[in-house]
């Protein structure tokens, strides 16, 4: 499958780890090649053990792995950790001063980087000498470093950030290995996307014009995703006291007839409980971006789980629809985003966008084609289309054939529109007549019947029927896809089935899909198998095992693939 | 009055109740401030003062315990041509949304707040609430009180709140007369109305607001924060009732918020050719 070139830039919180990282992506896409980049960072400001991590091959990747190839470690202390995950034949560039004490270890070579960087204006340019000295270990022309820079540099700050990429590429002859160079390979513009950016950018598409939130990581770079990308397109956004807030805001927004979402994280997301029923309710559409990371509680604030499945499909008292879907890359975030704009106020459901710190801080280049600018159906109605009682009065929760009312918004003259968490009638107002409770509670679900309709099948790879099916939702997509490429080098046939609609589940499609196979197995970032427990409820089938992970890190394809034949 | 607020939902109330005059007051007062019924939204929290908005013919968003100011504050943001009141209990927004009221205050979004005062939670039949008086036995802490009671006008005056009012519920004319001026002022507006609970309160009687209570005199400049908080202190000797502090220096919220304005949110579109823009700029060409 040629080049396969791991590259981890490791250094404390502060020292650029992500910049030298962002840089080392642009310039795999500018030589005409492609990457997967993931972030591993500790929960500080500064200092630590930070990590980025780019993996370049010749075909879009959606996978990470754990060895490195090429390590530019800008803080020698972290050199021990450093080697444990180097590959035999990698090698780590490291931060030693010209004459200090080395390594013992053959595959570390000792660069003056701050001195470099000093020579070049200024010692915070040590990770840019270090990208140089990568960047030429990649056979990546200076003029295309030069010009890369220039993307994201500009005056007397591109001028330094260029001699220290050439002083390091300068130093690198001859003392770094050439075996790491990229083939030549056409040059396409690709998008540039992390997770959140591309989920963010998938709500403002889909219309959402208002949105709140707390910032809680890995929610929080949806927010400024959010903040950032909105504005243009009239999204007005508002950090809220708390979480609580900032689900009411939403609910509120969305009475007001804006299409509103708020993000979160676990913790952030237990909060919104209350108002996640209230949406339930009120029927109010709203969108809610769950980026999942370990609990119990603050559990490890920075890493990745899914351990929250079970948590997004039953949170909130009492019974309503919801829609929860579950993107497996950045193309998914970006259409699901979309499409959860548009379900939520076609049904008037919550719905809820379950990722998790993995997706939200994986960047990768995609194809731009794969970010369409879809329509966005608004469904409020006006004037003559508006249900009302004898009196002319509007209502709100008139009963119809598919439970959906008809949305009217405040402002509209001869209008009044009345919204009740407490059980209301058709007019809205509050109601403890039974008979009423029953026709409302059958109207809210006859919309989750019509949106059961709708349901996302899930997505499958491989052979239709044989030996082994791998089962997972959400982030593992692209792990699960690689970790079959693996086996089936190894001779061992799989399929794989990728659940991006978690609720209303796809029952009947998946348990046509586990009929056919011997062995099915559940791939999921928790410790108990809740997409196991979720397959048994909804299909009544029994999954043969589960592989799970709760380090809170991510699954990677090798790993993915040996468990697997440890299960044969 | 011509009653063209009137609903009819079957009221809910006790005989007697103090929201019964408090919502006479507000219909008084959003007929005088001449909006037709498509232009107001009334936001409500839970509990029996909360039930208010059912009552009054206008727009309605009756959500969660404790939740109407976020909800309202949204509302404005989505739509500042809509009038927004906030009509809701002590204990639903002194204690249960007690974090929401200071954001908002501190937001100075332009709603008016007018809280049911009863010094109880009457529709859990009868627990004391954050503005209790010490030492009043409830169910829930049948010892008396512990806590110090929740002073709401201090604490808006000390948050800078630009209209910080009382009210009596008892005093229609006077506590709709407040309305009216907490509506047209431009920013956070709060009007405590002090509220008789019939049922649950023995204390704080009709007859006991009615003895304690004293209109502030037309001499007090309301804009003196100093003399304002003084005033909000008072209540073992002698309540003040009226406008305690006002400040109209301070823009509100949605007028310094750059996103909000015209067109509302419900109006405003997603052209393709916007988003293709927006994706275009994530677009990495080389130059």
């Amino acid at each position: 499958m040629g080049i396969d070139v791991n590259i981890r830039v490791t250094g404390g919180a502060g020292q650029g780890v992500h910049t030298a990282g962002g840089l080392l992506c642009r310039l795999a896409v500018a030589a005409g090649h492609h990457f997967h980049a993931t972030q591993d960072y500790m929960s500080r400001i500064r200092g630590g053990r930070n990590a980025y991590t780019v993996r370049i091959r010749e075909i879009p990747v959606r996978a990470g792995r754990p060895q490195a190839d090429i390590v530019l470690s800008l803080d020698p202390a972290n050199l021990p950790r450093t080697l444990v995950s180097l590959s035999p034949t990698g090698i780590v560039v490291c931060d030693l001063p010209a004459g200090g004490a080395g390594s013992a270890d053959p595959r570390v070579i000792a660069a003056p980087l701050k001195d470099l960087a000093v020579s070049a204006g200024s010692p915070i340019l040590a990770n840019i000498v270090g990208a140089g000295i990568v960047a030429r270990a990649l056979g990546i022309p200076p003029e295309t470093v030069d010009r890369v820079l220039a993307l994201e540099f500009k005056g007397d700050f591109l001028d330094k950030n260029r001699a220290a990429a050439r002083l390091g590429g300068e130093w690198a002859v001859p003392r770094v290995p050439s075996g790491y160079s990229l083939p030549e390979a056409a040059f396409h513009p690709r998008l540039i996307l992390a997770g959140n950016e591309a989920l963010a950018l998938g709500a403002v598409a889909g219309g959402c014009k208002f949105a709140a939130g707390y910032p809680m990581t890995p929610g929080s770079g949806i927010l400024l995703g959010l903040s950032a990308d909105g504005p243009p397109l009239g999204l007005v956004f508002e950090q809220a006291e708390d979480e609580i807030a900032a689900l009411n805001m939403a609910i509120g927004a969305s009475y007001a007839g804006a299409r509103a979402m708020v993000a979160t994280s676990g913790g952030g997301f237990a909060l919104m409980a209350e108002a996640l029923s209230l949406a339930g309710i009120l029927e109010t559409p709203v969108v809610v971006a769950m980026g999942m990371r370990p609990g119990p509680a603050t559990g490890m604030p920075t890493r990745t789980g899914q351990e929250d499945l079970a948590f997004v499909l039953s949170a909130g008292h009492g019974e309503f629809p919801r829609l929860v879907l579950s993107p497996g890359s950045v193309e998914e975030a970006y259409a699901l985003a979309h499409h959860a704009m548009e379900m939520s106020e076609a049904y008037q459901v919550p719905c809820i966008l379950l990722t998790d710190q993995y997706l939200a801080d994986t960047v990768v280049d995609a194809d731009p084609g794969d970010f369409p600018a879809l329509p966005v159906n608004r469904r409020i109605v006006h004037g003559s289309d508006v249900p009302r009682d004898a009196k002319g009065r509007y209502l709100r929760y008139a009963i119809t054939g598919d439970g959906v009312s008809p949305m009217a918004v405040p402002g509209e003259p001869g209008i009044t529109v009345v919204a009740d968490s407490d059980e209301h009638t058709e007019d809205g107002h509050l109601t403890e007549d039974h008979t009423v409770r029953i026709a409302m509670v059958e109207k809210r679900t006859r919309k989750g019947e019509a949106l059961e309709m709708e349901t996302l099948p899930p997505l499958l790879a491989g052979p239709p029927d044989g030996e082994v099916l791998l089962i997972g939702f959400g982030s593992t997509k692209g792990v699960i896809a690689e970790a079959r490429e693996i086996l089936s080098v190894e001779g061992v046939a799989t399929a794989a089935v990728h659940l991006r609609q978690v609720a209303p589940f796809p029952a009947r499609a998946v348990s046509e899909i586990l009929d056919r196979y011997r062995t099915a197995l559940t791939v999921e970032n928790n410790r108990t198998g809740q997409l196991a427990r979720l397959i048994r409820a909804e299909t009544g089938r029994e999954v043969s095992g589960t592989i799970g992970r709760f380090d809170g890190l991510p699954f990677t394809p090798g790993e993915v693939a040996e468990r697997v034949k440890e299960r044969l | 009055m011509s009653g063209i607020f009137d609903t009819d939902v079957e009221n809910a109330w006790c005989p007697g109740c103090g929201n019964v005059a408090i919502l006479d007051a507000v219909k008084k007062a959003l007929e005088r401030t001449g909006k037709a019924k498509h232009e107001i939204v009334l936001v409500s929290g839970i509990g029996q003062a909360a039930k208010l908005p059912h009552h009054v013919d206008v727009n309605v968003f009756n959500g969660l315990h404790g939740r109407a100011l976020p909800a309202a504050l949204a509302i404005r943001m989505a739509n500042p041509s809509l009038t927004v009141v906030v009509t809701s209990g002590d204990g639903d927004i002194y204690g249960e949304g007690g974090n929401h009221l200071v954001h908002n205050i501190r937001r100075n979004t332009d709603i008016a707040v007018f809280v049911h005062d009863n010094q109880v939670y009457g529709l859990t039949k009868g627990q004391p609430s954050p503005t209790s008086d010490p030492g009043w036995a409830g169910s829930l802490q049948r010892s008396g009180v512990i806590a110090g009671p929740f002073p709401p006008l201090a604490a808006a005056i000390a948050l800078g709140c630009g209209f910080v009012a009382r009210g009596l519920a008892a005093d229609v004319e006077f506590t709709a007369d407040l309305m009216v001026r907490a509506i047209a002022h431009k920013g956070f507006a709060l009007v405590d109305i002090l509220q008789p609970c019939v049922t649950f309160n023995k204390k704080n009687t009709y007859e006991w607001y009615g003895r304690m209570t004293y209109k502030i005199p037309p001499d007090h400049d309301a804009a003196d924060r100093v003399r304002a908080f003084a005033l909000s202190l008072e209540w073992e000797e002698r309540i003040p009732i009226g406008v305690l502090y006002r400040r109209d220096d301070r823009p509100p919220f949605e007028e310094l918020h750059p996103g909000v304005g015209d067109p509302p949110l419900h109006a405003r579109e997603t052209p393709p050719d916007a988003v293709r823009d927006l994706l275009r700029k994530r677009l990495f060409t080389l130059p």
